[in-house]
């Protein structure tokens, strides 16, 4: 389990860029989903401001919170 | 991974661009702010801005939230991590802003317990495993990040967690716009929305925009088609003389926002009566308190601070950068005395900041254009 890193040599801090990193959920508790990103590192997220998710479910992650579930595209 | 690669597609981009070029009138000039620095730093890492014409000149907005901390609330910060029995916690960009004399950097190598953090829930777990330290987290951020740190003062609370607390500098995004719309020596011709702070307030905050100064707003995504094609329903709504908010990123923003973290803000935080931006000055409404049921978990309240206003320095044109009246390099010290190692203004320490975005992506393909 990798919780990523916010460093001061970072090309890019993700929460002070208001970024937010698409992940997918790979096993959800009621609290805490574990997801995997992109790069395929993994994270614990906090999913109480989004609701109940469940494997195969994309999330997009801020600081460690889930604040959205990814929809298909219009 | 899904949501990410076909958002990136470079032929996709390149007919984007194409529309884009065929949608512009060439005897007008555009100016589009894109407000929030994640796009700054999109539109810098991936040469969004050589793809348009040259009559669309991308304006920088004021939306990275390191660079609109005024020095005086890092000195706040320092007073505090300096307190005996104090872990200090911040997100890694707010270590190297500069205060009046010294960064928190500065600071963690003067002894004081400064410890970067990624999420705040993760300064909770370093309260919860010092239960002999006081832990304080200094929360900045827009509206995408303050529901972070609600969720972790409620937890802090229900958990009864009495060695935790929180220095609050969350900003809102909407009275800053106003103030810009405002301003006599700006002229806009259509907002890039914030994505991520729509995706917890929703697109309606945004509608003064075209309702009361007749300006479009785009609210978009991230990634490099987002941008373009946000860029895109921009110029068409002015070529078809409409100003309207079109949500571009309906992957990610509903209409109505994130419901549930609205509902955790509004239980956590008050708004402020006003607040000082770097550059900005002081803005009516524009930054959040905790709320008095969560006053307990107020620094500011809990440690001594100097609360002392402070100038910034007479060489940073960081305002008019933020306001978007300058480009970066503009700047008397840009790329001189002022670099991301050696920062004078905030636009330079925070990837996110314009002034660094350029210094990182741009500068040099704009010396080779001098040449």
């Amino acid at each position: 389990m990798t919780a990523q890193a916010c460093r001061v040599d970072d090309p890019h801090c993700i929460t002070c860029g208001d970024e937010g990193v698409p992940m997918r959920v790979t096993a959800a508790d009621a609290v805490t989903a574990v997801c995997r990103d992109a790069a395929g590192d993994t994270h614990e997220v906090a999913i109480d401001l989004v609701g109940p998710v469940g494997a195969g479910d994309h999330l997009l992650v801020h600081a460690g919170v889930a604040i959205a579930t990814l929809e298909a595209a219009s | 991974m899904k949501y990410v690669d076909e958002y990136r597609d470079a032929q996709l981009g390149q007919a984007v661009a194409t529309q884009i070029l065929s949608e512009v009138d060439p005897d007008r000039h555009y100016k589009v702010m894109e407000v929030c620095g994640g796009h700054t730093h999109s539109i810098y890492k991936y040469g969004i801005d050589d793809l348009l014409p040259a009559n669309v000149e991308l304006v920088h907005g004021p939306g990275c939230p390191v660079c609109v901390i005024p020095m005086g609330r890092v000195d706040d910060g320092i007073a505090i991590a300096h307190h005996d029995g104090v872990i200090f916690t911040c997100f890694g960009d707010m270590m190297r802003v500069p205060g009046s004399e010294h960064t928190l950097l500065e600071a963690k190598a003067q002894g004081a317990d400064v410890r970067m953090v990624y999420s705040p829930l993760d300064a909770l777990r370093i309260a919860r495993e010092n239960p002999d330290r006081e832990v304080v987290f200094f929360a900045i951020g827009f509206e995408t990040t303050a529901p972070s740190t609600a969720l972790t003062l409620k937890r802090a609370k229900a958990e009864g967690l009495r060695n935790f607390s929180c220095v609050c500098n969350h900003v809102t995004i909407v009275p800053p716009l106003r103030a810009l719309l405002e301003s006599p020596d700006l002229r806009l011709d259509g907002f890039i929305g914030p994505g991520h702070v729509c995706t917890v307030v929703g697109a309606r905050p945004f509608h003064f925009i075209p309702a009361d100064y007749g300006r479009p707003v785009v609210i978009s995504g991230f990634e490099p088609l987002d941008i373009l094609q946000s860029i895109l329903m921009i110029l068409r709504q002015l070529r078809g003389g409409r100003h309207e908010v079109e949500n571009q990123y309906r992957r990610v923003v509903p209409d109505e926002g994130n419901l549930r973290a609205l509902q955790v803000m509004a239980e956590v935080f008050a708004l402020r009566p006003h607040f000082e931006w770097r550059g900005l000055g002081f803005i009516s409404q524009s930054a959040l308190r905790l709320s008095d049921a969560y006053a307990e978990f107020d620094a500011e309240q809990r440690f001594a601070t100097p609360s002392v206003r402070v100038a910034d320095p007479k060489a940073c044109q960081c305002g008019e950068v933020l306001k978007g009246v300058i480009k970066p390099w503009e700047c008397k010290v840009f790329g001189t005395a002022c670099t991301p190692e050696h920062a004078i203004g905030t636009c330079m320490v925070s990837p996110e900041g314009a002034c660094a975005a350029y210094y990182n992506f741009g500068r040099y393909a704009r010396q080779r254009e001098a040449v």
